[in-house]
């Protein structure tokens, strides 16, 4: 029973994680939690819902495009919106505003388009389980995790091994300085927002497998911000350890508690944490959190 | 198309303001190849103004800014790093959670030589371009000193390694000319005369034209072939140290100033 649990939470926590991640990365360069972050996954989710139900292509091309659906529209908020406020010389404060409008922009494009109906994929999902001793598990579950690590091993791969990731963390380091030595700084700023889109993509259609997809699923970024703050908010390794806690936890808690205290627990965690730690497990920066 | 013989930073009648303030006013300066021009003027007379104009952080109101016979006026600070201008801060800004070795090989300009796919499956054109830019970034450190050193924390470093470090991360971009933004600053007499010997190192090593922001007057006797005076954005003086130190209008300015 208890592994059965572990195993779904550690599952949620790698849907949680591929967001938090995105959460870390963008907030890492510049200084502000992108709240538009879990509406990129909700249109990942719709353009694989688009290519597979509508179009009635396979699912894994149905799938391949929800990914790159989910980094076209990042990359779209990024260079229509938040790139612009920077030139502005604007404070980080109104990048954050903005971002909290096009989530609900977002959400309201989706419940117009698609209206607010539940839609599951066209495609017979793998839903049997697996017994090991008295548990079992699922098997959605594994799939879900096995992918979720190969994209998070590839991510921190590409942060801490590439020239790509150098300057990425070169920029978190000190954007400045990153500029005046050649590093263009706008160029990698618009690539990790296609990154970090391509992950909320992943995100959205794993979901969607999962708990169907409806215009207000964005709201699980809400959970993801939660895991990256558990970790230390502009850490990448720290986003993906708070993501799995988090998971874990949420499950325990509807295991063992209660389903519907669920959130609850999640939300009193995050403003303990502001007040007992507020720099996370991998503690990065303390000041100017949300 | 390149002459040898024009200056390799020319600034003419170069105008910047802030609000109501004049930051810079009228400024012009010629650099020939091989020279060191120093900056000098009390604090707020705008010579770090100047910096950020010629590396494109801000444009000039007006005026023209040429770099090699190249109007760099309104080029963006990355370009003007890939032509070939290097500057180091006046308050050291170095990539403090980055080990040392990485600091050198950001500036490497690399990024135009590869892609993405290139960079996360490692191809053996990716593999050896890399391994090319570390042995470059680990001459340069052993050059200043601090190859033992390549594989710790930048912040970790001492004041006065951490200076070197950034003239090493900026010497990376293999500049024509290197913008040194107080080098001395906070550096007693012996550490400064350290550095100008470090400075004359640099400069004949690598072949270089330095513009420097100077404080410290027995550096920039030492250093510089002509200096530019400035005192609230204006040019008082133009001359070799010699000659400003005896211009009336320069001691007026310092004696008024905090110097």
């Amino acid at each position: 029973m208890l592994l059965q649990q572990l195993i779904t939470g550690i599952s949620v926590g790698g849907i949680f994680a591929l967001l938090a991640t995105g959460y870390s990365l963008i907030y890492s360069l510049l200084d502000f939690s992108n709240w538009s972050h879990g509406e990129f996954a909700m249109v990942g989710a719709y353009v694989a819902i688009v290519f597979s139900n509508l179009l009635g292509l396979p699912f894994l091309v149905a799938a391949a495009a929800g990914v790159a659906g989910g980094a076209a529209i990042s990359f779209l908020c990024e260079r229509t919106t938040y790139r612009r406020i920077r030139s502005n010389g604007a404070p980080n404060m109104f990048l954050m505003i903005a971002a909290m409008g096009l989530s609900n922009v977002l959400q309201q494009a989706a419940n117009l388009i698609f209206s607010g109906q539940y839609r599951s994929y066209a495609f017979r999902l793998p839903v049997t389980t697996i017994q090991i001793g008295n548990s079992y598990i699922g098997v959605l579950d594994i799939i879900s995790l096995c992918i979720t690590a190969v994209v998070l091993v590839l991510l921190i791969y590409i942060i801490n091994k590439t020239k790509f990731g150098l300057n990425v963390r070169a920029i978190a380091s000190n954007s400045y300085a990153a500029r005046v030595l050649g590093v263009r700084v706008d160029r990698t700023i618009a690539m990790v927002f296609l990154l970090a889109g391509s992950l909320a993509g992943v995100a959205g259609v794993l979901y969607g497998m999962k708990y169907n997809v409806f215009p207000t699923m964005g709201n699980v970024g809400l959970k993801a911000f939660i895991a990256s703050v558990i970790g230390g908010l502009g850490s990448v390794p720290g986003a993906i350890v708070g993501a799995v806690l988090l998971g874990i936890i949420e499950t325990l808690v509807s295991a063992y508690i209660s389903s519907s205290l669920r959130d609850f627990f999640s939300f009193a965690l995050l403003i303990v944490l502001l007040l007992v730690k507020p720099s996370g497990l991998f503690g990065v920066d303390v000041q100017d959190k949300a | 198309m390149t002459n040898t013989n024009s200056p390799v930073l020319e600034m003419q009648n170069v105008d910047k303001h802030f609000g109501g303030v004049h930051a810079i006013n009228d400024f012009s300066v010629k650099i020939e190849r091989g020279k060191i021009h120093g900056l000098i003027g009390p604090n707020g007379a705008g010579k770090t103004t100047i910096f950020n104009n010629i590396t494109g952080i801000y444009a000039p109101d007006s005026g023209k800014i040429f770099f090699m016979e190249n109007d760099i006026t309104k080029t963006t600070p990355h370009k003007v790093a890939q032509l070939g201008i290097g500057r180091t801060f006046q308050n050291i800004r170095l990539f403090s959670n980055l080990s040392v070795v990485d600091n050198v090989i950001i500036a490497s300009n690399m990024d135009a030589k590869y892609n993405m796919p290139q960079a996360i499956f490692k191809t053996a054109k990716y593999k050896k371009l890399e391994a090319y830019l570390r042995e470059e970034a680990m001459d340069l450190l052993g050059f200043v000193g601090l190859s033992d050193k390549a594989n710790e924390r930048a912040s970790s470093l001492p004041y006065g390694h951490q200076r070197k470090l950034e003239i090493a991360r900026a010497m990376a971009l293999k500049p024509k000319l290197l913008l040194l933004d107080e080098p001395a600053a906070g550096m007693n007499a012996e550490e400064s005369l350290d550095l100008v010997q470090f400075v004359k190192e640099i400069k004949s090593h690598f072949d270089i034209t330095i513009l420097m922001i100077e404080h410290h007057m027995d550096v920039v006797t030492n250093l510089c072939d002509h200096c530019t005076v400035l005192n609230f954005g204006k040019t008082i003086a133009v001359g070799t140290p010699a000659e400003i130190k005896s211009n009336p209008e320069v001691i007026k300015a310092y004696l008024g100033g905090d110097e």
